[in-house]
């Protein structure tokens, strides 16, 4: 298990209390589940994503990532639509493991509110949260 | 209460260990990739710390008569298709339950001497056993003491138990020599004269059995509490020369699923302890019809009544997570799950389950994993019946099987694992 110390918490995206994060890529914004969301599941084994043009709210359970023990939800940091999944988790879903931040980006989503990603964690705060928890 | 600490707890932590409180230790769940430590179990061999589960001693003139009452397994008739009585350096499996024929918990009896027998249950159970088999003792000719917390204890399983463990004792040839599946030799404490007969090359006393919780071939391995970081510490540095990896809970949960072993308090429990894929852990006689011997909760499984439980296998690796329903094709509600895992090591081809250590595997044989467990249902099935498991997100399809993981290797002789080829 990573200590805090350990944990790859990027700069450039915004975090939630469920461990989903967000990155503002141009008109949508791209979101995965944290270093330490995936350090604490463990081996991810199958992800499940919705298709393209599903419609969420911001907290919607909106997929699942599947460990070789337990079945975890995946929720939406930010509501809207989803534009792009990640086809690759498909084949490969170790890389939510190995790149949670780069090649194991999950959706891509267009954003019905974009403040809402203003009122997600910085870095900061988010670390915060992990040492109080 | 804070959660217990095998004296293995410190090594964990220093290893990265992911830790999760199971039977009242703080123990760990992995270490780097519960997957790999899975299939190191098939393909190389796996360390697990087992210091958790219980011991309780059973002692003197009335040990025997004590056991053969309370333990499921006919103790007279156990070992071998002829049914020979069980002997000093065997063991065997069973559980003990209570009048109404439910499960107080699963155990392996070894039998260290005439008089004299070792009781391994799960973690956190050993004062209920003991407690249990005081209460059962008719006369006083038989002592009962919970060792819980002083026994050390570790496993070493796979194709390559046997080979590691030939470079950790002494004199191992002599020690291999005459010890078929569930067969133990040696001991630790003050046991004369068994302790002493497997000892570490640094001198340490050890009770090496051939017994486990993966369907793999390997050991269990029994010492003082003491003594067991040091020989923890051997055979993982003289593992790691031969691909062994220390593995945690998870791999041991989803190696035991695949293998169809039980975990006590999950798939046998409170309920009436037959129609189990376990028949070997009652004295049946050779004809079904009737128990050979009469003991505690028996009665109430002569007739025996539901539920059935039965092995599963689904078509991917996708699980559904307790509580979750077990429905038929036409969604009527059967029963419900009781445990459902990944068994990342084996998959489907051309309509039969294949695993990576499979001799016969196709050359581009890759294991996608496959969910298996055990379901608990309210009537019989035919095998191969298709069910639909429900939790709260999904449904998956499932078959009612035999067996799940093929192939498996916790039976072979030591002989011909010692110079496994390596492919």
């Amino acid at each position: 298990m990573k200590e805090l110390s350990e944990l790859n918490l990027p700069e450039d995206v915004r975090y939630t209390k469920d461990h989903e994060w967000a990155r503002r890529k141009g008109e949508t914004f791209q979101i995965g589940i944290t270093d330490f969301a995936q350090d604490q599941l463990g081996d991810i084994v199958f992800v499940e994503l919705p298709e393209p043009g599903d419609v969420f709210q911001n907290g919607d359970e909106f997929g699942t990532v599947e460990s070789v023990k337990a079945v975890s939800e995946l929720f939406m940091p930010l509501g809207g639509e989803v534009a792009t999944v990640n086809a690759a988790l498909e084949d490969s879903p170790e890389l939510v493991n190995n790149a949670p931040y780069t090649e194991g980006w999950m959706l891509e989503i267009a954003a019905s509110d974009p403040s809402e990603f203003d009122q997600m964690m910085d870095r900061e705060a988010y670390l915060e949260m992990l040492k109080g928890s | 209460m804070a959660p217990l600490q095998t004296p293995l707890y410190a090594w964990h932590t220093a290893h990265g260990a992911r830790l999760a409180v199971f039977g009242g230790y703080d123990m760990p769940l992995w270490y780097g990739s519960a997957k790999d430590e899975h299939l190191a179990v098939l393909t190389h061999a796996g360390l697990f710390d087992t210091s958790h589960m219980a011991v309780v001693m059973v002692d003197g003139p009335e040990a025997f008569d004590l056991l053969q009452f309370c333990f499921t397994t006919d103790l007279a008739a156990c070992l071998g298709p002829r049914k020979a009585p069980l002997k000093p350096g065997r063991a065997v499996y069973g559980a003990f339950l209570t009048e109404a024929g439910h499960v107080l918990d699963d155990a392996i009896v070894f039998m260290l001497g005439g008089t004299s027998f070792m009781v391994v249950v799960n973690a956190g159970m050993g004062p209920a056993v003991a407690r249990h088999l005081t209460d059962c003792r008719r006369g006083g000719q038989a002592e009962v003491r919970d060792l819980s917390g002083q026994v050390g204890k570790m496993d070493v399983q796979g194709p390559l138990a046997a080979t590691i463990m030939g470079e950790v004792l002494r004199e191992p040839e002599a020690v291999f020599e005459g010890m078929p599946y569930f067969a133990f030799k040696g001991g630790f404490g003050e046991r004369p004269p068994a302790v002493g007969a497997v000892v570490t090359r640094d001198g340490v006393p050890l009770l090496l059995s051939r017994t486990g919780y993966t369907g793999e071939f390997g050991f269990e391995i029994f010492t003082a509490a003491d003594a067991i970081a040091g020989v923890w510490e051997t055979i993982v540095a003289t593992g790691q020369r031969y691909g062994a990896i220390p593995c945690g809970l998870a791999a041991r949960d989803s190696l035991r699923a695949g293998a169809v072993l039980p975990l006590s308090h999950q798939d046998i429990g409170a309920w009436p302890f037959c129609h189990h894929p376990w028949p070997f852990a009652l004295p049946y006689m050779p004809d079904k019809s009737q128990f050979s011997k009469p003991f505690l909760g028996g009665a109430a499984l002569e007739p025996c009544q539901a539920p059935f439980t039965y092995p599963f296998v689904g078509q991917d690796l996708r699980k559904v997570s307790p509580p979750a329903e077990v429905l038929d094709q036409d969604e009527r509600v059967l029963g419900q799950v009781l445990t459902c895992v990944t068994d990342m090591a084996i998959g489907w081809h051309a309509n039969r389950v294949v695993s990576v250590a499979s001799p016969d595997r196709p050359p581009d044989f890759r294991a996608g994993g496959l969910s298996c467990g055990f379901v608990k249902v309210a009537d019989p099935l035919p095998w191969n019946t298709t069910l639909i498991l429900k939790d709260k997100r999904r449904q998956i399809a499932v078959r009612v099987v035999k067996d799940i993981r093929p192939d498996r290797t916790a039976r072979r002789p030591i002989q011909t694992m010692l110079q496994p080829k390596e492919e």
